[in-house]
């Protein structure tokens, strides 16, 4: 299936956060398909707003960062790639999962700690993992993802080139915090990615902030992150993170383009968490202005008004969206709630795939054998 | 000479092996790191791979350890399998986030959805003056970690048999070789062998004191029993552990319920280290059939010196494994 | 719930028992107390008492049958339900809780010296290591007797292993002892090696006999004795018509009073007396050292009647030195009275120093004796025989006993034994002395 791109050098920078114009839909992309995206979009919303509620209820626990407001860059990102592109994001992952396909029960249960949960309650909130879906992680480790996906590209180019004797035809995106743009590790993962052509997209999920310490106190060349990947021999765009068509649009063209090349990029997508970095954030390093500034130009309610202006939902359908999504939501809480705690011998369970001394071997969570079926 | 006569190579060609006739068996293993293409390895262990394999498959990295182990690992998730080659396993502590934090526990955060079939190999030990920072002996380091195995051949043969079993392995396994022994030469068949992880060689039999030990300093085990048996009329039972996860508790178990006293050997620091697992182990498991309690024979407590007299003088030796047998045996 | 019966220890030497007679049958209630068994030992028949109530459930060892020592015997169900078990009774041992002091040669003395304290007092608390504590249980040795050779007075495996070698040396300690000398054996291994004795008895020709405890025990430890130690013999000839003369008067004025001296009560009291001057005469052999013991005990052999299947014990006059020569003599018929009828306690025949053997009543003129360890001599007296003497020049017919004295050449030296055996013919031909 070929189809008219954007070139990107006519969409990449764009102006960022706040109200915009509405604008139209992609093109040749089927409308129930946006609808789709729209859907996903609001069931992020509404499942981060219920975990926020389920931590405060104590019935999620250790770390919790949830992706209100960050929303078109995982959904956006997911529909400019194919399912067996393999995909790796650090710890604020939930909207990545639910983008990627997993079910709300599963990644929620994983944050009760239920064996229903995509790890069995082993991973917890940073550690969504969905291999059916070719999510290799949430990972807790600032930039350590990086250098992981670096190597899943590595291993996709190595089937397709080496094993199967074809061409590379797979792409990794691999995101990032802007946190993570001073971690070691990803000069590591960027310089080898450069240096083995590996088709590795590194999306800087820039929120501006790496927890309380704004980009400009922690990052050089904050205004201009393209640099970094100058650096390192390989294109980057900036993408505005809160308009699902631009996410789209752009990162379609751009992992199209790294696919054909078999190349790295970089991206600087642009976007901003409306809640703090994790639950017990009280956003003291930054003004409600500032916070009122980006609300004001929600991806949710962007999308909603161009889905509206084209004639492909109503109000009406957009409430019953809404109501759908909150009955699913629901629905996961209630599941999860209801869901056994592993069972303590789970506890000598896959940590090692063969079976030695107190180690059980390992099996699949209930979520794959299910799709199994 | 007859087609079975077992042939002696060096321990580094017994290496070499093992990666070629894996790699030859299955194409999902290649080998990653420094100098192992271009330069033939940095010390040969990986001589003329190149030429058989090709750069997709022999790879030669920057000096990032951190990141390619990290990528190594990606891989390794995608089902590849990978042998990660440090130079020198003191250089994997820059890599201790991607080795410890990743590898090891994949499988048990995405709850067996993604396990992590890599081998991570290089030198383990004091080379030979090369001061603190390059002389680390990691077992204990990194032992501590479940989730990933542990293997440390003493020589040739077992050097190629476990090597084997690890790139099979589907857990990840870290390989810890010698450079002092790469030289050294052993018996090895033409005939393909695998040894198993788990099952620790019984090196000399004895009646009077177990000497467990694993990797060099296996040798200077031998070398104290024989000066042993012929200056003090004490008999040891040398046991290599070969792995020191999964550790062999059952051989070893059973040595000390015979011998009733036990040295252990390990050159690492003796503090928080697999020299004093074992002789935790041991005195669970043989508590009543202690004569006295576990001696240790590790690296003295202090960095690693550059000077060559003291650093023989830190590292465990013959001598100092015989002392600390006679003490056992309430012979000192 | 059950009770197990085990073979109890009924001596200090016992490693087996015969189960003579049963008194209960299945079925039977006992009572705590209830003597339900004979059983014959190394050294005697001993009476099995019971230590709870309840029914005799189960009888496992019929009579006549040899077990080991811990051996279940029998079940006794006391009626209760519980869940806890009780501990099965265990025979209590009768061994000295006293323990040979003498210093670990390689180690420290003052160190030794405390630890050594320490263990005697604090008993439990004694150091061993764990498989030593294992192997003492095992081979029933007294770790009590046992002189830790290891830091601060640790009994470790070695030393265990020693005490099971010299099993007698070790498990029937001297009480009493004062004194102990080390000398310089070469410490470690020596003596590791050696195995238990196996026991074994000549068959006759054309019958067997099945071996008693005692038979066994005796044929064990003779067997041991002449194999360990390095016997050589030195004999005597006393004049002995002093002692038959001062007898025949005593028994005579002191016969309202219920004395009958015999001339063996008499060497009895020589033997002890001469030991004054003699300490290595009252001595072990220790393995690595040598044990002067403080106390002096005599054991006297006493052969047993056929009826009560033979054999031979030696009970023992506790400190015979300071006893008066009435006071053994009636300790002595006693002992040997209860010996051949009812049978002696353990603790009645243990601790000897020294041992005598007399067959004077059988006439014999000579004959030599082998050492009962741990003991280092034994002296084989034969009878008072009229014989031609000399004395002052004159020929005439005197009383002559030929005293034999076997020794162990580890311990004593030759002009010790015979300086020994010249104090004891001094005593008994100026026997007054005997009385003081």
């Amino acid at each position: 299936m070929t189809k008219t791109i954007p070139t990107i050098s006519s969409t990449s920078i764009r102006s960022h956060g706040g109200a915009r114009a509405s604008r139209s839909l992609p093109a040749g992309v089927p409308p129930d398909t946006i609808v789709k995206w729209f859907r996903d979009m609001l069931l992020i919303r509404e499942f981060e707003v219920r975990t926020m509620q389920a931590y405060q209820e104590k019935k999620i626990g250790g770390f919790c960062h949830v992706y209100i407001g960050q929303e078109a860059v995982a959904v956006g990102c997911t529909a400019a790639i194919r399912p067996d592109d393999p995909m790796i994001t650090a710890y604020r992952d939930h909207g990545h999962a639910l983008a990627r396909g997993m079910s709300s029960r599963h990644c929620m249960a994983e944050m009760f700690g239920k064996i229903g949960g995509c790890a069995k309650g082993k991973g917890g909130s940073m550690h969504m993992f969905d291999r059916a879906n070719n999510l290799f992680g949430g990972h807790g480790i600032v930039g350590a993802q990086t250098a992981v996906g670096t190597g899943l590209a590595f291993a996709t180019k190595y089937e397709d080139e080496v094993i199967n004797g074809g061409r590379s035809d797979r792409v990794t995106l691999c995101f990032l915090g802007d946190g993570a743009l001073n971690q070691g590790v990803l000069h590591e993962a960027m310089n080898l990615a450069g240096l083995f052509d590996l088709p590795v997209i590194f999306v800087v999920e820039n929120n501006g902030y790496s927890m309380g310490t704004a980009i400009e106190r922690g990052t050089t060349m904050a205004h201009d992150l393209s640099v970094k990947a100058a650096a390192y021999g390989f294109d980057a765009i900036e993408v505005d993170g809160m308009d699902l068509i631009a996410v789209y649009e752009d990162m379609k063209a751009f992992c199209d383009s790294c696919r054909a090349a078999s190349r790295p990029g970089f991206v600087d997508m642009k976007t901003y968490r409306y809640k703090g970095h994790s639950m017990s954030d009280p956003r003291k390093y930054r003004t409600r202005e500032e916070e009122e500034h980006f609300e004001s130009g929600d991806p949710i309610g962007k999308l909603r008004d161009v889905l509206l202006s084209a004639g492909v939902l109503d109000e009406a359908a957009v409430a019953a969206m809404q109501k759908e999504v909150r009955a699913e939501v629901k629905d996961a809480l209630q599941w999860s709630e209801e869901s056994p705690a592993p069972g303590i011998d789970e506890l000598y369970h896959d940590v090692y795939v063969e079976r030695w001394g107190p180690y059980t071997g390992t099996s699949l969570p209930e979520m794959l054998r299910e799709e199994k079926r | 000479m007859s087609a079975t006569a077992v042939r002696e190579i060096e321990f580094r060609d017994a290496l070499r092996e093992a990666m070629s006739e894996e790699m030859r068996r299955d194409p999902k293993v290649f080998l990653l790191g420094e100098e192992v293409a271009e330069y033939d390895g940095a010390y040969k262990v990986s001589k003329g791979m190149l030429a058989e394999f090709g750069p997709r498959r022999i790879i030669d990295t920057p000096i990032s350890e951190n990141g390619f182990a990290g990528l190594g690992i990606g891989a390794a998730m995608m089902g590849l399998r990978p042998i990660v080659e440090f130079m020198s396993w003191s250089f994997s502590l820059v890599a201790a986030d991607q080795i410890l934090n990743n590898a090891p526990k994949m499988l048990y955060m995405s709850g067996g959805q993604f396990g992590c079939p890599i081998v991570f190999r290089g030198n383990d030990g004091a080379g030979g003056q090369l001061g603190s920072t390059h002389s680390w002996c990691v077992e204990s380091l990194y032992a501590n970690v479940p989730g990933l195995k542990m293997a440390i051949p003493s020589n040739p043969y077992d050097a190629k048999g476990l090597l084997k079993t690890a790139i099979r392995d589907a857990d990840p396994v870290f390989f810890l070789e010698s450079e002092r022994m790469l030289s050294m030469k052993g018996e090895v068949p033409e005939e393909e062998y695998l040894i198993p992880f788990g099952q620790a060689a019984i090196r000399r039999t004895g009646e009077d004191c177990t000497i467990v030990s694993f990797g060099r300093p296996v040798h200077f085990a031998m070398e104290a029993a024989e000066t042993l048996a012929a200056e003090d009329g004490i008999e040891c039972e040398v046991i290599d552990g070969r792995t020191i996860r999964p550790l062999d508790l059952d051989t070893i178990v059973a040595s000390v319920r015979k011998t009733n006293r036990c040295v252990v050997v390990d050159q690492s620091w003796s503090f928080a280290s697999v020299g004093s697992e074992v002789a935790a182990q041991i005195s669970e498991h043989c508590f009543d059939d202690l004569d006295n309690h576990v001696h240790r024979v590790h690296a003295d407590d202090v960095p690693a010196p550059y000077a060559s007299n003291l650093e023989q003088e830190m590292l465990p030796n013959p001598r100092k494994i015989r002392s600390a047998v006679l003490s056992a045996c309430y012979r000192a | 719930m059950a009770i197990e019966l085990t073979m109890p220890r009924l001596s200090d030497t016992m490693e087996s028992g015969t189960i003579i007679k049963w008194n209960v049958k299945e079925g039977d209630a006992v009572s705590a107390g209830d003597v339900v068994a004979d059983v014959e030992t190394d050294k005697a028949t001993m009476e099995m008492q019971v230590y709870d109530d309840g029914t005799v459930s189960r009888i496992v060892v019929p009579e006549g049958k040899t077990v080991a020592v811990g051996t279940l015997i029998a079940v006794i169900d006391d009626g209760e339900e519980s869940a806890a078990a009780p501990a099965a009774p265990a025979a209590t041992s009768t061994a000295a809780a006293s323990t040979a002091s003498a210093p670990p040669p390689a180690a420290p003395a003052p160190a030794a010296s405390v630890s050594r304290g320490a263990a005697i007092d604090a008993g439990p608390r004694m150091r061993v290591s764990p498989v030593a504590r294992r192997l003492a249980d095992e081979h029933r040795i007294d770790l009590a007797s046992i002189e830790g050779s290891g830091p601060a007075g640790r009994i470790v495996k070695q030393d265990v292993l020693g005490a099971i070698e010299n099993r007698t040396a070790a498990a029937a300690p001297p009480t009493r002892i004062e004194t102990a000398v080390a000398l310089p054996v070469p410490a470690a291994r020596a003596g590791i090696a050696a195995s238990t004795t196996a026991l074994s008895a000549a068959g006759r020709p054309g019958s067997e006999v099945a071996l008693s405890g005692m038979r066994q025990t005796i044929a064990r430890r003779l067997v041991e004795s002449k194999n360990t130690i390095p016997h050589y013999q030195v004999t005597v000839r006393i004049d002995m018509d002093p002692v038959l003369a001062l007898r025949k008067d005593l028994n005579a004025q002191l016969a309202t009073q219920g004395v009958k001296l015999s001339v063996n009560d008499f060497i009895v009291r020589g033997c002890a007396v001469a030991m004054a001057e003699h300490p290595f005469m009252n001595a072990s052999w220790a393995g690595d050292r040598i044990l002067l013991h403080g106390a002096v005990n005599i054991g006297v052999a006493v052969a047993l009647s056929a009826e009560r299947g033979g054999g031979l014990v030696v009970p023992t006059i506790r400190d015979a030195d300071r006893k008066s020569l009435r006071w053994i003599s009636e300790e002595t018929r006693e002992l040997a009275e209860k010996a051949r009828t009812k049978g002696l306690s353990a603790e009645e025949m243990s601790d000897s120093t020294f041992t005598i053997s007399n067959l004077g009543m059988f006439g014999v003129e000579h004959f030599t004796a082998v050492i009962n360890p741990p003991n280092s001599a034994i002296l084989a007296c034969g009878a008072a025989l009229e014989q031609p003497v000399v004395r002052n020049g004159v020929l005439a017919v005197g009383h002559e006993m030929q005293a034999t004295l076997s020794l162990d050449h580890r311990v004593i030296d030759g002009a010790m034994g015979a300086a020994w055996l010249g104090t004891l013919k001094d005593l008994l031909e100026h026997p007054a002395t005997l009385l003081v």
